[in-house]
């Protein structure tokens, strides 16, 4: 007779996406953790019915995976580089733990910044921010520690949606944009590939939005997953999307007209009737300075607030008034015939008909002017709908737009056009519209209403990075230089990764002209992240990662970025280790919900090895460091996930004692129960470990900005962009006196509104003049796409996740068009090697006819070397390939991953 | 009765493979196999293209074909529609692999080991070895629906009662429920929607049906008709998971069972009616023998083999075993004996044994190029063809060697006969592939059976009939030279054909979809059969 076997259900969460965090339970039997679902208790919280998406389920081989990094490690070999072995060997935890506490001390003792200004500690972690769930207090000894550069990116600004977390942010609190799928009635979908990287929450209400009829159109160069699932797929040609957004706009304003789009949205919500003055700045009431619009009801200019006016839209009209330049340059008109914005942007977009943009985006101008009128024709402009008691606009059509669309150049017009064709109609941040889920640049983060403060001119405020003389600098805390470059990434916490990462890496091998001089970090931490393959130009960030002195790696399994650390750190990964953190509200992507509250990571299984709780390195660190009271105290203040003081409960550490694991996330989750609940309760770590998570009503209201502009007489700062184009010159002037000239391409962005340039031409241009080639001897683009399978969970290396990916198509080769094919005598299996001016990879050929002829398509980021497992599966990745240029990077310092190659076919198999 | 389904809604499904891994987990299934799947289907030329996600596994059908063949009655079917497995009985023959049309079944060999090596723990923890070796496919998570029931609750409404790939779904394009209640969660989907099965022309009955259009909103397809079955695609590109494969479970020793017993009852039943000496029995009876011991060494679990014979009311493999016992016995005594009685018998069973070869592969849905209604007699006849073939190859060389007469008939009457029942055959192959040609086909299987070198086509048979000819014309010798030349020819071309029908001609139905879904405010369209042709 057998033994019963002991199990029990451990709740847990999967945040290894930004589109997450979701709610798990595992299987755990006779102390193994054996099986992942979906917590069903949290069904009635959680947008998705509590699921959790494939990613979650390769949780249980990642925790016994035998490729895993067991005990600590340090190097032997003191030279670096992809050819030198670190010669790792096996380590005591505290022999790791006093090597790196040493460093730490000594660059403490030096000061914590350089000579040249910068952090001596930096930290790169991927994931978009992911990572800090799995990390637990490590952010406290970070906050205790004091400065750290965060500049060194593993993906940023060419991975992400970089143009729209700075322009959205600035637009509409949105670093992340999303439909309001719950409501939607027409989604277009300029390469946004929801059904891979939308998580559960946005595939759950694109099919329920599917079922009530929604129609989505994909615009895309290739039929992606989301393509597959949409209504229609235009397939337009690569980073062509900003000509069609032009069009569209131009249908809305040249052919349907002003009398039938939102007009009191326009007047009263946008700076539509704002008048511009000669020099292109806002006319302005000399006394407060605020700016003019023509009240036609009176029948005179007047501020912008004044009571009872009837803002006109269509001008010119003769006013008087003063114009600030930059630098507080003023003029004072007498007389002068002013346009209002809305005139301007008709005039902006007078020539950008869908006949024009049909030949740069080979889309039939009938397309292009359909889809334009079915945006207008769903938007239902008129009409209203009650949400939390009150009356809101209900505009159920929206923009979404790809990371390729949105990022490098081309995004600030993508950005715009898709913001301003929402307000055309009514439809930002209202019912069934175009939404921002969440913020990081402005404060507080976890609350967008909270963070719609009145700036000047009745917009937002904007943190922006001053420009202004005297106070503009090039000597900023970070290595990729985003206070002196990059006004929009403002200085939160989150700027060092919104700012431009690459020029962090690019620094390291040869510095910029009038910047500091370029520093290695005297310690560089990296966790959950791989950017010696996830980023572009790879081999370049590999060799100055290899010119770091001192690299401390979380790390899990080898891989390519930890092959150059010094001391490799083995923590508890996703199912080993213990973690409260926040869940619901607004987040990221679709993760906007009607509950908010808590949820407990509770290890399902025994760490193996000698892997450590990532809050009990980090407490050891502090304690290592003499820096314990500053850690414990950071923790009381909230840096671990919740404050554990409040209005009437007080949880908080003794500030000079050691702490468990356990103990810390007791007072956390006393902390958060009585958050939850005013007060009233303070469960503790039991309650969380049987239950899972705690929540409380979200309101629903709290999606939509709209209230929160409206309520404090706000409007959003479209489609006219005087404050940036104030900034972009003052930006212009400053960077010139002080003699810097190569950022001279990216302050040509700061337009007051965009227009077209020719991006293909532009990628094109900036291939030859880099590498001196024809780029007509590279006649692909080659473009990647998110697999959910893979994206963001650093999980190439489980083998159940490559088995159930192969199902889906184009994973482990290189998707083409058969007739493309047909030309270069390939059929399906064939081995090619793709090449771009930069580098080459190689892959099998994987025939699609939902691929445009003049495009390659490699999905996700493999190229490993090193990583077990992943290095074996022979994926193509198109980050070799990818140069990292100036002249491809935009004002916001993000690029995109697109890039020429050609094709030849290979002989014989690896 | 319950009869417990899945409706997968082919709007809301995104392929994300999330039940493809919820199921590996609640089942443990080993790396590389997959009870259930997504697959990715592409039809169209650029830029009209069509792309739709289906999840499939075991259909739970109705008339299951996996039931049907099974000799040890391993597998069964449940009065609520779960068609289970047994691994205690099952022997791992791999019939019930061939006879599934929908790929939903699998057979492993070696313990789990992900990453090669030692077992990861949960690996190791949950290895059961009860399922090496033998079939095994999605049970509709069965232990997760009787335990529910036990507990008083609802499969697919109670999380707990329902299969791990429902509950996982995150696009909730997956229900679970009772399909004969007009009340039930599946029903009401079914009632509201436009629906299919995949592969309705084989009659399964199929226990997932596909929702692809709402009921208001079907029959606008614009202008593109959706009627009909799905358009087949005989060179579809990126549809390597889609299309027939070739099966891969009855390898050489299953063709030599076909070859030598086919050889060896035909042989039983020519030498009956011919009067053949003893000799040749014993001939006929190795030649059964061996093709059975080749079988054997290709079922997983060999040592139960006595559970073959559990099925006679519906497996042809287990009338085909019951066959050989008499055949044995009286072939036996017609060895020792000569009686007249036991040389008629053993015809009868030869002819019986012969039939049942015929009929398993005919029973095996799952493989176009075999359940062709011309399968039976094209097997049949070239059983009888080889064993005629054999006997008056053995007649020919006797007499060349001035040996006594094999059979009481000459010769001559041996190649007449041989000569027609090539003719036969070769109308039967005719009829066979022409009625393929009709039905459709895999498209590897027509280059297979087309592309061999040795076939039953008009050209080579003609150069049996010339032999055989000759050797009726010319006397002595020579004649009987003629007659083993003629007679071996037959033989080989018999033998290749049905080694290529049974390792290279068979492809399995492969996947089809008849439906593309409406997407959202979209329209149906027509559906496609990737990997397949007419003729």
């Amino acid at each position: 007779m057998t033994t019963p076997k002991a199990t029990s259900r451990v709740p847990s969460y999967c945040y290894q996406c930004v589109a997450g965090p979701d709610l798990l339970r595992v299987k755990v039997t006779d102390g193994v953790a054996t099986e992942v679902r979906p917590d069903d208790a949290a069904a009635e919280v959680h947008p998705a019915g509590g699921k959790v998406c494939v990613k979650a389920y390769g949780l249980i081989q990642k925790t016994y995976n035998p490729n895993r990094i067991k005990v600590p490690m340090k190097r032997t070999n003191p030279r670096k580089g992809r050819d030198e072995d670190p010669g790792f060997v096996p380590i005591s935890w505290d022999e790791a733990l006093d090597t790196v506490a040493a460093r730490l001390n000594v660059a403490r003792e030096a000061g914590l910044f350089d000579e040249s200004g910068f952090p001596r500690v930096a930290a790169s972690f991927g994931g978009g921010g992911t990572p800090t769930a799995y990390m637990g207090t490590f952010p406290a000894f970070l906050s205790a520690w004091g400065a750290v550069d965060m500049s060194f990116g593993s993906g940023q600004g060419v991975k992400c949606y970089h143009s729209e977390h700075l322009y959205g942010e600035l637009w509409h609190r949105a670093f992340t944009v999303s439909p309001d799928t719950p409501s939607a009635e027409l989604v277009i979908s300029f390469g946004a590939n929801v059904e891979a990287s939308g998580g559960v929450c946005g595939i759950r209400r694109h099919a329920d939005a599917r079922d009530r009829g929604i129609k989505r159109i994909q615009v895309e160069p290739h039929l992606s997953v989301t393509g597959a699932c949409s209504a229609d797929w235009v397939p337009i040609r690569p980073k062509t999307d900003a000509a069609f957004l032009f069009a569209m706009v131009h249908v809305l304003v040249h052919e349907i007209g002003l009398d039938r789009l939102d007009v009191p949205f326009l007047k009263h919500t946008t700076s539509s009737p704002y008048l511009i003055a000669p020099n292109g700045y806002y006319l302005r009431d000399p006394a407060t300075e605020k700016p003019l619009i023509w009240d036609a009801g009176k029948g005179r200019a007047v501020p912008y607030d004044t009571e009872g006016t009837d803002p006109a839209l269509i001008g010119p009209f003769q006013v008087s008034g003063l114009e600030l330049g930059p630098d507080d340059v003023r003029w004072m008109h007498e007389g002068v015939a002013c346009r209002t914005a809305f005139d301007a942007l008709a005039e902006h977009v007078a020539p950008y008909s869908p006949d024009w943009a049909s030949a740069i985006c080979d889309v039939p101008a009938n397309r292009i002017r359909e889809t334009a009128e079915t945006f207008h024709t769903h938007a239902h402009i008129g009409e209203t709908t009650e949400v939390g008691g009150r009356t809101l606009p209900f505009r159920p059509v929206a923009i979404s737009l790809g990371k390729t669309v949105n990022n490098g150049w081309g995004g600030y017009e993508c950005c715009w056009a898709r913001t301003l064709l929402a307000c055309l109609i009514g439809g930002l941040e209202v019912p069934g519209g175009t939404l921002g889920t969440t913020v990081r640049l402005n404060r507080p983060a976890d609350n967008r209403w909270s963070s719609v403060v009145p700036g000047r001119d009745g917009f937002m405020n904007y943190p922006m990075n001053t420009t202004k003389k005297g106070e503009w600098t090039t000597q900023g805390k970070s290595r990729h230089a985003h206070q002196a470059l990059v006004p929009l990434a403002a200085n939160s916490p989150w700027s060092h990764a919104l700012g431009p990462t690459h020029l962090a890496w690019m620094m390291q091998k040869e510095g910029f002209d009038k910047l500091p001089k370029p520093t290695p970090p005297d310690i560089w931490f990296v966790y959950r992240t791989n950017p010696a393959i996830s980023f572009w130009d790879t081999a370049a960030v590999s060799d100055a990662m290899a010119n770091f002195p001192f690299t401390v790696a979380f790390a899990y399994t080898p891989d390519e970025t930890n092959w150059t650390a010094d001391i490799l750190l083995p923590e508890c990964t996703d199912l080993e280790g213990m973690q409260l953190i926040r869940i619901g509200g607004s987040k990221y992507v679709e993760q906007f919900w009607d509950h908010a509250g808590f949820a407990l990571r509770e290890p399902a299984s025994e760490p193996q090895g000698e892997a450590r709780d990532f809050s009990w390195i980090s407490t050891e660190l502090a304690r290592r460091t003499g820096l314990l009271e500053q850690y414990n105290e950071a923790i009381n203040r909230g840096a671990a996930g919740v404050r554990l003081t409040g209005k009437e409960w007080d949880f908080s550490l003794a500030s000079d004692k050691v702490h468990s694991v356990e103990e810390i996330w007791d007072a956390s989750c006393r902390a958060a129960s009585a958050e939850v609940t005013d007060g009233a309760e303070t469960q503790g770590l039991d309650w969380f470990r049987e239950h899972g998570f705690r929540t409380r009503p979200f309101d629903r209201l709290r999606w939509y900005l709209y209230p929160a502009l409206v309520d404090q007489g706000l409007r959003f700062e479209l489609p006219y962009q005087e404050r940036l184009l104030r900034i972009g010159k003052e930006l212009e002037a400053r960077l010139h006196e002080t003699g810097i000239t190569w950022w001279d391409r990216q302050l040509k962005e700061y337009e007051a509104m965009p227009h077209w340039q020719d991006l293909p031409k532009l990628w094109e241009d900036a291939l030859e003049a880099g590498f001196g080639v024809d780029v007509g001897d590279y006649p692909f683009w080659l473009l990647t796409a998110r697999s959910m399978q893979y994206s963001w969970g650093g999980n190439a290396g489980l083998q159940m996740i490559h088995e159930v990916a192969s199902n889906i198509a184009g994973h482990g080769g290189v998707v083409m068009n058969p007739q493309a094919a047909r030309k270069l005598g390939l059929k399906e299996g064939d081995r090619i090697e793709v090449a771009s001016p930069l580098g080459k990879t190689s892959g099998a050929v994987v025939l699609r006819h939902g691929i445009r002829p003049d495009t390659l398509l490699m999905l996700g980021q493999f190229d490993h070397w090193k990583t077990p497992y992943a290095k074996d599966l022979h994926t193509p990745s198109m980050n070799s390939l990818m140069p990292m240029l100036l002249d491809l990077t935009d004002a916001t310092g993000s690029s995109a991953d697109l890039v020429k190659v050609k094709v030849t076919p290979l002989e014989k198999d690896p | 009765m319950t009869r417990w389904g899945i409706v997968a809604d082919l709007n809301r499904c995104v392929g994300c493979q999330t039940c493809t891994a919820a199921c590996k987990h609640a089942n443990a299934t080993a790396p590389g196999v997959q009870w259930r799947k997504v697959l990715d289907i592409e039809a169209g030329e650029f830029p009209d293209v069509r792309r739709s996600f289906v999840p499939v596994g075991c259909m739970h059908c109705d008339d299951a074909p996996c039931m049907d063949v099974c000799p040890t009655t391993a597998t069964r079917k449940r009065e609520d529609g779960l068609v289970t497995i047994d691994y205690d009985k099952c022997i791992g023959c791999g019939y019930c692999i061939v006879a599934c049309p929908y790929g939903a079944r699998s057979k492993v060999t070696e313990p789990a080991r992900a990453f090669g090596g030692k077992q990861m723990r949960h690996e190791a923890l949950r290895e059961d070895p009860a399922r090496l070796n033998v079939a095994q496919k999605c049970t509709f998570c069965i232990d997760r629906i009787d335990g529910g029931l036990a507990r008083g609750e609802v499969p697919g409404l109670d999380s707990e009662a329902t299969p791990a790939c429902v509950n996982s779904c995150i696009a909730s394009a997956l229900h679970f429920g009772d399909l004969n209640d007009p009340d039930s969660n599946v029903s009401h989907l079914l009632a509201e929607n436009e629906s299919f099965t995949m592969h309705p022309e084989l009659g399964t009955g199929p226990g997932i049906h596909y929702l692809y259009d709402r009921d208001d909103n079907a029959g606008s397809a614009g202008d593109a008709p959706i009627d009909g079955p799905p358009e087949m695609v005989a060179e579809p590109v990126g549809m390597g998971g889609v299309v027939p494969k070739l099966q891969n479970v009855w390898d050489w020793r299953a063709a030599t069972n076909f070859i030598l017993g086919g050889t060896g009852s035909g042989l039983a039943v020519a030498g009956a009616v011919a009067g053949a000496l003893p000799l040749v029995f014993a001939a006929a009876l190795m030649h059964i023998a061996l093709g059975l011991f080749a079988v054997w060494l290709e079922i997983g679990r060999p040592w139960r083999f006595l559970n073959v014979f559990r099925h006679p009311q519906r497996s042809w493999m287990t009338r085909e075993a019951l066959a050989a016992m008499p055949l044995f016995a009286c072939g036996g005594l017609t060895v020792l004996t000569g009686h007249p009685a036991a040389v008629a018998l053993t015809g009868v069973f030869g002819m019986i044994f012969l039939y049942s070869q015929a009929r398993i592969l005919n029973a095996a849905k799952g493989i176009p190029a075999w359940r062709q209604k011309g399968t039976i007699g094209l097997i049949a006849v070239t059983g009888l063809t080889e064993g005629t073939a054999a006997l008056t190859a053995l007649a020919g060389l006797a007499m060349m060697g001035g040996l006594v007469d094999v059979t009481q008939v000459p010769l001559s009457g041996l190649c007449g006969g041989l000569a027609v029942l090539v003719a036969v055959r070769h109308a039967a192959w005719r009829s066979y592939r022409r009625g393929l040609g009709e039905t459709g086909a895999p498209v590897e299987t027509f280059k297979a059976l087309d592309g061999a070198a040795l076939r039953l086509t008009a050209g080579h048979q003609m150069v049996v009939v010339a032999l055989l000819l000759g050797a009726l014309i010319l006397p002595g010798a020579t004649g009987a030279a003629l007659a083993v030349a003629g007679a071996a020819v037959a033989l080989a071309s018999g033998w290749a054909f049905k080694g290529v029908l049974i390792t290279r001609a068979a492809f399995d139905q492969g996947y089809a979809l008849e439906r593309f879904p409406a997407r959202g405010a979209g329209k149906p369209a027509r559906g496609v059969k990737p990997g397949w042709s007419l003729s």
